[in-house]
């Protein structure tokens, strides 16, 4: 009996030890799968680089031609539709070094939202690292991001190895169902200024407007102006990354992100009464508009985002003139 | 009698193709140590498989009995309480390396992204309406917001279109006091809108803007 039982001992230890030997392996995976993805978010807006990628959708393909480079800290990017209507955007940010509310979520291990609450991107998502890869003739790694609830959609990545690029990004419904693919197809990185066709001196910059809004200041804090809106329900680690009032129509916008899935807020007066309540699609983007009587004035309330509509109706469900809410954010110590 | 050899016939072919449940698996199993016939028919589905996939051998050599006289002349061992305790362990060594393939195996099991394929699952992707509570009344595209109006054929699922514009559902049957352009161009302005927010904020660059549609930028050039 006393050889049984130490038998028996043997295998509880045995169980335990395995266990806890493979523990430390999986810790291991999820810091590089997070640093990947912090890297990611530095080398896409610090590296010069052009490529052709494809957006699909619901059975939809289009292909964009892309250019990306950094001269004197500005960011010079042009966006070009290579079919249908000729489309074209061009954008300039200012500041290389401006870090928003996204990256920070993304590089950050924990930031304080306010008194009560931290946002930690490791809270709500997973990250696994599922070997390598091939895209754009290049080799990638590809990381598996999951969520832990049903508040927002998971994704895979693909990242190239050499310069931490992200070269697909797929996005997940939670079955398990793709809703929508970035992939490049092509991409050069190294380019010049001069091979990637921008002139900084060139006047087609001058009509892009300059958004350097609601990045990081030197005290390691993004301040967003209040909003006499509040909400009264978010989805677990979104915090508001920018707050705008449209000096034209008085249209207020507020921009929400986890790190990685983003959703706006619209709130409109004048337009409220030629609008009705609508929820919309648009590839794995949802509208969601509803409308709101106060004080005898209609307004309308419109969540854009790439999240489930059930979150979306929720959040416009939970929208409500009061009191501002405490939205500058800080790092923890 | 004849339904329940189909039935394996389907288990069979389900096993084949590593699709089999555990209770049809239990029942394959019963049936090959009992009947000769459908371990044939395994045997034969084996040789087909490897002659599709190519393989050298397919002569069919079965070794099976060889190798259970093999089993049946070998010298049984006498049980020691060293034997006993070596088994146990080795018993359960397999057990412990089996308990980490499970911890190993339930990881990836969590992982309801790792069965999927986007790469050749995407091209027949439905629109996702995971939640829709709304009305019964839904225009696939081209903005189509007059409940009460024509049906959907006239406005468009047109397939000869490349581009899909947004699928809009009113909400409520409303006092019709907005016109289509408006809509549209209030939708347009927001997706706009969020796709340069997305942009900045999403950490995948100016992908965000490929979202925009074409009605977009003809609403922009106006």
């Amino acid at each position: 009996m006393v050889f049984l039982s130490l038998v028996r001992t043997i295998k509880v230890a045995a169980l335990i030890a395995a266990v806890l030997l493979h523990g430390p392996l999986f810790a291991a995976q999820m810091e590089s799968a997070h640093d990947l993805m912090s890297k990611m978010a530095k080398a896409s807006r610090e590296l010069n680089y052009q490529g052709l990628f494809t957006y699909e959708y619901r059975g939809n393909l289009t292909s964009v031609k892309l250019s990306h480079g950094v001269h004197d800290g500005q960011i010079y990017e042009r966006i070009q539709h290579m079919d249908g209507a000729q489309r074209n955007a061009l954008r300039r940010t200012d500041n290389v070094d401006c870090l928003r509310t996204g990256d920070m979520l993304l590089r950050g291990s924990a930031y304080k939202i306010n008194d009560q609450s931290y946002a930690r991107l490791e809270d709500f998502y997973e990250f696994h690292i599922k070997g390598e890869g091939r895209i754009a003739n290049r080799r990638v790694v590809m990381v598996h991001v999951l969520p832990k609830d049903k508040h927002r959609y998971g994704y895979v990545v693909a990242i190239d190895k050499q310069s931490g690029l992200l070269l697909q990004s797929v996005l997940m419904s939670h079955a398990g169902k793709p809703l929508e693919r970035f992939q490049f197809v092509d991409i050069t990185i190294g380019s010049s200024m001069a091979e990637l066709g921008f002139d900084p001196e060139a006047g087609d910059f001058a009509a892009v407007s300059l958004d350097q809004s609601n990045c990081m200041d030197d005290n390691r804090q993004i301040t967003t102006s209040t909003s006499n809106w509040s909400t009264q329900w978010l989805p677990p680690g979104f915090v508001m990354a920018s707050h705008k009032i449209s000096d034209i129509d008085g249209q207020e916008s507020m921009m929400f992100t986890d790190g990685l899935a983003v959703f706006s807020v619209f709130i409109d007066i004048d337009k409220a009464r030629s609008l009705p309540a609508i929820d919309a699609n648009l590839g794995a983007t949802v509208a969601v508009l509803t409308k709101a009587d106060i004080n005898n004035q209609e307004y309308a309330i419109c969540v854009v985002g790439e999240i489930p509509r059930a979150t979306a109706n929720q959040i416009a469900s939970a929208i409500s003139l009061a009191s501002p809410a405490s939205s500058s954010m800080s790092p923890l110590p | 009698m004849s339904d329940h050899k189909e039935r394996l016939d389907q288990s069979l072919s389900a096993l084949m193709d590593g699709e089999a449940t555990d209770i049809e698996l239990h029942r394959l199993l019963k049936e090959v140590s009992e009947g000769s016939e459908l371990r044939d028919k395994w045997k034969r589905y084996h040789m087909v498989s490897s002659a599709i996939k190519g393989d050298a051998a397919i002569a069919s050599i079965d070794y099976s009995a060889a190798i259970s006289a093999a089993i049946d002349e070998e010298p049984a061992h006498r049980q020691s309480r060293l034997a006993v305790f070596a088994g146990s362990a080795g018993r359960f060594a397999i057990a412990a390396s089996v308990a980490l393939v499970a911890v190993f195996g339930v990881q990836q099991l969590n992982s309801p992204l790792d069965s999927v394929a986007p790469v050749s699952e995407f091209a027949g992707v439905e629109q996702v309406n995971e939640d829709n509570t709304g009305p019964a009344i839904q225009f696939p595209s081209g903005f189509q917001p007059i409940i009460n109006a024509r049906t959907v054929s006239a406005g468009g699922n047109n397939k000869s279109s490349q581009f899909v514009t947004p699928v809009i559902e009113v909400r409520q049957q409303v006092e019709r006091n907005y016109s289509e352009a408006q809509l549209r161009a209030y939708m347009n302005d927001v997706m706009a809108k969020h796709s340069n927010h997305a942009a900045l904020n999403s950490n995948q660059g100016m992908l965000p803007f490929a979202r925009l549609n074409e009605t977009e930028a003809a609403a922009k050039k106006e």
